[in-house]
Formats: C-alpha cells, structure tokens, sequence
C-alpha cells in the first residue's frame, strides 16, 4: 500500500516535471532574445546566455529608426485587417447560397472551393507573378490582399458552410413569409447567429495574414512597403553589424501577435481546431 | 405558378451574385495560375514580361528528375516528415495527454505550448537562427561552457545537420498545435472506456498503448495526413533560417522551386517543380484518405 502511494506520488512529480520542462522549452527562446535586445554589440558577442550588464534600451528607437520596424508592423497589420474583412465579405454570402439553395450548380461551386484546398501556394508562385507583371500588381497592396484573400476563400467557404447548416431552417422560413429577401435575411438573421465562426475564421486569417511570408517576398520589393516578414529577413541579412536592434525587430514584430494572444488565446485554440480538422 | 417560378428565378440570381466574387477570386488566383504553370512547365521563359517563352516539350521536367539538388530537396523532405512521426507526434500527444490530465494548471499549459504558433514562422525562424550561431548562440555558449568547445559547428552551414537544425525548430513551434488534435481526440475517450479499464485492472502504460491509443486513432490519421502532405510544403521556415543554403543543401522543394524560379530565373524549371509537387500531394492525400483510412474505418 505505501509502495503504491509513493509511486503514485512519484508519477505525479514526474508528470509536473516534465510539463514545467516543455513550457520552459517554450518560453526559453523568448527570454533569451528580449534579453538580447537590451544589450550592446559587444554584449551580445561575448554570448547570449549572459545577463545585459548595461540595459541597452536605444536598441528600440534604433530598430524603429533604420529598419522602420513600425511601419512595416502597422503596414501588416492593416494587410491582415483588410484581408480578414475581404474573406468574410465574399465568404459569407457564398457560404449562406451554398448552405440554403438547392440549385445543382452550387454543387459544383462548393467542390470548386474545396479543391483549392488541394492547391499548395508555391505552385502558383510563377504564375502569379506574370500576372502581378501584367496588371501592374507588383508593389500593390489591393493585389496582395486579394491573392491572401483567395487562399483562405476554402477554409473560410466550408467553416461557413458547415455553421450554416447547423443553423434551424425554420428562422429563414418565417423570415421569408414575412417578407425579407434573401440580402435581409443573411444580414439581419444569419450574421448575428454566425458571429462566433466569423469570430474563429477571422482569427485564422488575420494569423496568416499578419506573418504571411511567400507572396510578399515575390510581390513587394520596394523596402518603403515591405511587410514585417520581409522587412525583419531584410534588416537581419543587411546590418550584420549590430544585433541589439535586430533581436528588438523580432520582439517588436511579436508583441501584436502576443496581445491578442494574451486576450483570446482561448477562440484561437478553437479556431485552429476548427481548421486543422479540415484537412 | 408563375409568381412562383419567377420567385425562383429571382432566388436563382440571387445565389449567383452572391456566390460569384468568391468563384472570380478562386479562378483567377488559384485554378487559373496552376494552368498557367501546367503550361509553363513545358515552356523555356525567364521571367522577364516581354521576352519570348519557348516550348521544350518535357526538357524541363527531365533536367528536374534529373538533378541531384531535386532529390537532395526531397530528401529534405523527407526528413521533414521522419522529424513530424519521430519528434513531432509523440511531443504533442505527451502534451496533448498533460493538457487533459487532472493536474493543475492545464489551462495554462495548454496556452504556453500553443503560443510559438502565432509568433510568426519568420520571427520564430530568426530567433533560432540566432540561438544557433556558432560565435555567441546559446547552444555554443553552452557547450563551450560544459568544456565540449569540440561539438561546436556552424550547425546551419553544415549539410544535413542544418535541415535537422530547422526540422527541430519546426517542431518547436507546431508542437502546440498538433497538442490540439490530439487533446480533442483524448477529450471524446468516453468516460465507460476508462472505467472499464481500470475494472480489468489495466493501468499506466499498459492502458496507454492498448486503451487510449487506439482509441485516438482518428486523430494519428489526422496527424499523419498533414504531417506527409505538409512537409512538402515547408517553406518559410527553411527561408528564414537558411535560405535553403549553404548551396542549396537545406532547400525543400518549395525553396528549390522558389529559387530556381525566382533567382535564376529559370520559370519553367521553376513550373516544373510545382506541377509535380502538386500532383505527389494529391496522389498522397488521395492514397491516404482512401485507402489507407479506408481500411481503418472498416
């Protein structure tokens, strides 16, 4: 009996053991670089591991001023916001037709969708950049966002979809009989009921939009519109030099990321449920 | 009967326009460009808008099949996927395990190990490749402190120490998520199944292996389809971590498709690379979800 409980016990410490060491693991390669970013040049080069004996707080400012860490920061996040808003606005309505309507061709526009998921992004690469050459879509934020937009149409289609059907039918009925249309009914019904999904597929995309790295480094090569991937890649290959305002880009480029985490970290493990199941 | 049928023309029209944005974007952005790429494929072109593309029938494919940096790219891969089944999936599911046991502070846990996911692959690749140099990284400090000065090498210079070196990073940061799937298959275990197990006495590992397991299994399915369709997709990592050098030896394919592409210039190698990565990742998602699941369900 004291045998068992003391392996009981035993087992218990281990399990806590090994949960502290995985979050440890976790957390490790963030302390280590704010650290980092508050040391000197010469700092850095005796070795990360040290403790910053002088706090070097300018990295920032220096970050700021000559990778222009900011604007590339606040450049992504409105890419990310424009391209969350995009996915849903066309998202929506073709999800509602697809869940509601039972015209045959909708069939097909559902396995259209579905098949994009199929599709990896780098097979596209060549060819849209031909075109990006053609309708002067280089440098241009409305077609970066529509491209991001395209790739999360699938995701965004079948989240939508399935919600919708799990929707009673019966409110669109009684809506009809009163007289909405189907524009009324999908805005004043069905978006209030879908906004928990809208909530999840939002997070997903502003997620991708926000680190997204393939498509800006073939469209964006003017580094006054760099996107943060592309700007951090920049700044650390080019100024070799001095690694404190480096290692501040990077902790920088995650504090947005961070505070929404921080706020929703519960709806973003759902959202990645909810998508990862799709595959 | 008319009012009717002009009702469901109405509702016809209706359900188009509010289909067709989204069936503009797929065409244009999605299905039209792996045409044009299939086209490619077969087609000499640099690049440049107004210079020729000429045809060269099969010649690219060949030279790619061809070329020892293509199956080096593979083999990258690969290593990829070994990495996902090896390291991957049993760090998950040992979390995804924590995260449903009754030990305190699950939701904690469950937030920390998720979090690498949203710092960004670019910012998580820096990091590392920081962490990694072979100077003042932390992993040479460290050595050099423990007196195994001798072990330290430029990791991401060196080949195939530097793939491993990004598949392990990869790992870091996906960790969390596959914890995901596989904590909600170990949440949908009924209640019954684990008092029936410890009515037949069948208790820690043994329980493990034979009960909860199996009975995951839907989610190693789920697991397993990812990891062999994503690990030829692996790009942003490897990007910012190597580049895909030095000379090529860290490149997955979709780097080697990015680089021959769009530093050499050589679009219809390039093309050539999509096309048949495209079509490996569906006779693998294909062979996967229909036969080797199939089974599973029957």
């Amino acid at each position: 009996m004291n045998k068992n409980r003391a392996k009981r016990r035993f087992k218990k410490g281990l399990q806590y053991f090994v949960a502290a060491l995985l979050a440890v693991i976790t957390f490790f390669p963030l302390v280590i670089t704010l650290l980092n970013s508050l040391k000197s040049n010469d700092e850095i080069l005796l070795g990360m591991f040290n403790l910053p004996k002088v706090w070097q707080f300018s990295n920032y400012p220096s970050a700021i001023a000559t990778a222009n860490a900011v604007g590339s920061i606040t450049r992504s996040l409105l890419v990310a916001i424009a391209t969350l808003v995009l996915v849903i606005v066309v998202a929506l309505p073709g999800a509602y037709a697809i869940a509601r309507k039972s015209f045959k061709y909708l069939k097909g526009t559902y396995i259209l969708f579905m098949a994009g998921v199929m599709v990896p992004v780098h097979c596209t690469l060549v060819s849209i950049n031909r075109m990006a050459n053609v309708v002067s879509g280089k440098n241009n934020y409305i077609f970066l966002v529509l491209v991001y937009a395209a790739f999360n149409l699938s995701q965004a289609i079948f989240l939508f979809t399935s919600y919708i059907r799990g929707i009673d039918r019966g409110l669109d009925e009684a809506a009809k009989i009163d007289g909405c249309g189907d524009t009324q009914i999908l805005v004043h019904i069905l978006l209030p009921l879908c906004a928990p999904i809208i909530a999840t597929e939002a997070i997903l995309v502003f997620i991708y939009g926000y680190s997204e790295l393939i498509f800006s480094l073939i469209l964006i090569n003017k580094d006054s519109l760099y996107t943060v991937s592309r700007a951090m890649l920049n700044f650390t290959s080019n100024y070799t030099t001095s690694y404190g305002p480096e290692f501040a880009f990077i902790i920088l480029s995650m504090i947005p990321m961070l505070i929404i985490y921080l706020i929703l970290h519960e709806k973003v493990a759902e959202g990645m449920m909810a998508g990862a199941i799709k595959g | 009967m008319r009012i009717k049928s002009r009702r469901t023309r109405k509702e016809l029209l209706t359900s188009l326009l509010f289909v067709l944005p989204g069936v503009l974007l797929t065409i244009i952005f999605v299905i039209y460009p792996v045409i044009n790429t299939f086209w490619l494929s077969f087609n000499k072109w640099n690049g440049v808008g107004g210079s020729a593309v000429t045809w060269v029938g099969l010649e690219n494919y060949t030279k790619v099949l061809t070329s020892e940096k293509f199956w080096n790219s593979m083999l990258n891969a690969l290593y990829f996927m070994i990495g996902g089944f090896v390291v991957l999936m049993p760090i998950a599911f040992g979390m995804a395990l924590l995260v449903t046991s009754k030990m305190k502070g699950t939701k904690f846990l469950k937030a920390s190990y998720l979090m690498p996911v949203m710092l960004g692959t670019t910012a998580v690749g820096l990091m590392w490749k920081f962490m990694l140099n072979a100077d003042f990284g932390v992993l040479a400090q460290a050595l050099r402190g423990l007196g195994l000065g001798d072990w330290v090498i430029n990791w991401l210079a060196t080949p195939t120490v530097n793939i491993w070196c990004v598949v392990l990073v990869n790992e870091w940061m996906y960790a969390g998520y596959n914890m995901l799937i596989f904590a909600a298959g170990l949440v949908a275990i009924p209640q019954d199944i684990h008092d029936a197990a410890l009515m037949d006495g069948c208790l820690g590992l043994k329980k493990l292996f034979y009960v909860t397991v199996p009975m995951c299994k839907n989610m190693f399915m789920v697991f397993s389809v990812t990891c062999i369709t994503g690990c030829l997709k692996a790009f942003d990592i490897v990007y910012a971590m190597t580049g895909g050098g030095p000379v090529e030896t860290s490149a997955t394919p979709a780097i080697l498709l990015y680089s021959q592409g769009f530093q050499y210039k050589l679009m219809g190698r390039s093309s050539a690379i999509s096309i048949f990565l495209l079509v490996l990742g569906l006779i693998l998602s294909l062979f996967l979800n229909n036969v080797v699941f199939k089974q599973e369900k029957n």
